[in-house]
């Protein structure tokens, strides 16, 4: 019963945060001064010509009219015609999100697995040469910037060593079944590679600290030091004592790499033009194509949001204090 | 076969801290007849915890025993390679630790926590280790169908018995008890010890004690062993040392405690002061700055522990006095004069 009570209260709070999402991104676009179809409207234009413009993309009723009308087309799904594309935006969106979650997931589950093995050597091998030469160097992969990590991994193995190719998603001119036969292609593989290792560089570093520093923390409680008054080994000691519990504050923080991530994917779309929705995002605000860049915001939202509600089952289904109230 | 499952000679503990170092166990001895109940008692600070952890020789990463020997069924312990120490723990060397909430870990049900022990140390099959658990459950007192659930889901005194399982799981020979009950009621506490006691008789074990509090010894303990600023002051038979203690810690000690049972026993008078800095502890007897019968000899001299009646030891210039010092300790006043 309060499981059901948890479960709906955190819907209902998602609703509200999604609400608000809406509303600001509704209300960004519009309040911003100028005429917003400005880039799209030919000097030469007549006033009617205009005023039908603006007619077609309902832009000329009032805004708390225009506002209802926004959010009932969104309950179904409807986010607007592109201004540049001429074109519905969902489906633009809907084209690109795959790639962006692919390219975020893969690199994100990279970062983790690595980060969470390495946090926990590390946390082991404390005070050792090992730790010592490993943590300035992750402090480096932290403090590197995104565009210059992909500009060398890009040069390296791209132009220099050519083992993968230098952007995109497939070989000029390749043609698939489907969009599953791409996705499962080792053409679609080795374009990612790259891009993904680029940003699984980028963010490995955020799980290894957090794991190495709740190891450490985890080291010190007494069912640890239980564990070995108990004479069982490290490994049982470390792994399934230490590392286990040290783990549940990793996962939470895999939903917040995510929103992290997709702000980052901007970068790393763009310099291994990879046709995701960061850079679609960009490429809309340059272009003022205010529909489009709302609903790519609003799918960068929508994902975070379900990122978070994800992680809290996790946790919970992880740590039996939660689940077992 | 020693009359003593464990006897303690001479024992040194040090923690490293910054560039100095704190002699937290300097010098302790005592002994643990087969088959008995040692309590191990003095103020927080007094280093019991410290004692009990070496007999694990689990000690803290800043910690070394640095002199001493562990007598354990006539085997130093203190001086075999890891692998065989390792080898005696849980086995032959069990603990309770103050706070079974934070000892077991939160993350495994009780049963998984019993199977650990019971298959990765005892080397029972899974069918064995199943019916091990439920009689350990049944000798706590606990329904076997709590074996499912977490640690967090037990109240304090159920965590505590379930804590008591999990050191009787290997049927070892000492169980080390570190305040077992200090985080429960009185009620809760009786309750447990009567446990403790009930199947430290059953099982033929022994078990040390540790505690800060006076009439948890009284209550159940064969034997005392009083410690004061990392040495042992007074130890002998619980009856003894209890009722006719000679050294004033004791006998300040008593003052300070209100009794188990629940017999009022006039008011309580706490002992001034703390215990010292074990960073630089005073010359001569450790107690002398709080002690109300001190006299020169004290602050230079370091007194011996002896034998003043038969298996019983006192570490006090003036322990051949007690008889009248125990009666001027009885009255009030004489704490709060020092004071
Ligand atoms: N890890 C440690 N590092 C430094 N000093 C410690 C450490 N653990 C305990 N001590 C010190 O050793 C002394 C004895 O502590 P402890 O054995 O815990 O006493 P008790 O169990 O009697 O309360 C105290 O002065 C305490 O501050
Ligand atoms: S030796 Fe002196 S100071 Fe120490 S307890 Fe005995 S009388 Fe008190
Ligand atoms: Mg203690």
């Amino acid at each position: 019963m309060s499981h059901l009570k948890a479960v709906a209260s955190r819907t209902l709070q998602l609703a509200l945060v999604l609400w608000a999402v809406v509303t600001i991104l509704f209300l960004m676009f519009r309040l911003m001064p100028g005429n917003p179809m400005a880039a799209y409207i030919d000097p030469t234009f007549t006033v009617e010509q205009q005023q039908a413009l603006m007619a077609q993309f309902g832009l000329d009723k009032p805004l708390w009219e225009q506002y209802f009308i926004y959010l009932g087309n969104l309950l179904q799904g409807e986010l607007g015609q592109s201004f540049r594309y001429r074109e519905p935006v969902a489906e633009r969106i809907f084209a690109l999100l795959p790639n962006t979650l692919i390219l975020t997931f893969s690199s994100l589950f990279v970062a983790y697995a690595f980060g969470i093995l390495a946090g926990a050597y590390l946390a082991w091998r404390r005070g050792s040469a090992v730790e010592n030469a490993a943590i300035p160097l992750v402090l480096m992969t932290r403090a590197m910037p995104e565009f210059w990590l992909g500009m060398v991994l890009l040069a390296v193995f791209s132009f220099w060593l050519g083992w993968f190719p230098a952007g995109g998603t497939r070989p000029a001119g390749a043609d698939y079944d489907s969009l599953w036969a791409l996705y499962t292609s080792r053409d679609f593989l080795s374009y990612l590679a790259l891009p993904a290792l680029t940003l699984a560089i980028y963010s490995q570093g955020l799980p290894l600290l957090l794991m190495r520093s709740n190891m450490l923390d985890v080291m010190k409680e007494d069912f640890v030091t239980m564990a070995r008054i108990k004479g069982l080994s490290n490994w049982t000691v470390v792994v399934r004592h230490a590392a286990r519990n040290a783990l549940l504050p990793v996962m939470t923080s895999f939903a917040i790499a995510v929103g992290y991530q997709l702000q980052g994917n901007v970068v790393v779309e763009s310099i291994f033009s990879w046709p995701g929705l960061g850079r679609e995002l960009v490429n809309a605000v340059s272009a003022s194509d205010y529909p489009l860049a709302q609903g790519a915001f609003l799918m960068i939202a929508v994902v975070v949001i379900l990122m978070n509600l994800i992680a809290d089952m996790l946790y919970a289904l992880l740590d039996p204090r939660i689940s077992h109230a | 076969m020693t009359a003593n499952l464990l006897s303690v000679r001479d024992l040194k503990v040090s923690y490293r801290v910054g560039n100095g170092h704190i002699d937290a166990v300097d010098g302790a001895s005592f002994d643990v007849p087969r088959g008995s109940i040692v309590g191990l008692v003095g103020e927080s600070g007094c280093g019991k915890t410290t004692v009990a952890r070496a007999l694990t020789r689990v000690i803290a990463d800043n910690a070394r025993i640095t002199g001493g020997q562990i007598l354990f069924d006539g085997k130093d312990i203190a001086a075999i390679p890891e692998r065989q120490m390792n080898a005696l723990r849980w086995r032959d060397i069990a603990f309770i630790p103050q706070s079974a909430m934070n000892s077991l870990d939160p993350v495994y049900t009780v049963e998984y926590q019993l199977n650990e022990v019971l298959r990765r140390r005892g080397g029972l099959s899974a069918r064995e280790a199943r019916m091990r658990c439920e009689s350990l459950f049944e000798m706590v007192g606990i329904e076997k169908g709590r074996l499912r659930d977490y640690p967090h889901q037990f109240s304090g005194g159920m965590r505590q018995r379930v804590a008591i399982a999990l050191a009787l799981a290997l049927n070892p020979k000492l169980v080390i008890a570190d305040e077992p009950v200090t985080a429960l009621d009185v009620i809760v506490q009786r309750q447990i010890l009567d446990q403790l006691r009930e199947l430290q008789t059953m099982l033929g074990i022994s078990v040390i004690l540790v505690t800060h509090d006076i009439s948890v010894v009284a209550y159940i303990c064969d034997r005392t062993v009083v410690m004061y600023a990392g040495r042992v002051a007074e130890a002998g038979p619980m009856a003894g040392v209890l009722t006719r203690p000679a050294h004033p810690y004791t006998m300040g000690l008593r003052n300070a405690f209100p009794d188990l049972a629940g017999a009022a026993s006039g008011t309580l008078t706490p002992i001034d002061g703390a215990p010292p800095n074990l960073a630089e502890p005073p010359p001569g007897c450790r107690f002398a700055p709080r002690c109300p019968f001190s006299i020169e000899v004290c602050s230079t001299e370091s007194p011996p522990l002896a034998e003043i009646v038969p298996d019983h030891r006192v570490a006090c210039h003036r322990a051949s006095e007690a008889p009248v010092l125990r009666e001027i300790a009885a009255r009030t006043e004489t704490w709060l004069a020092h004071a």
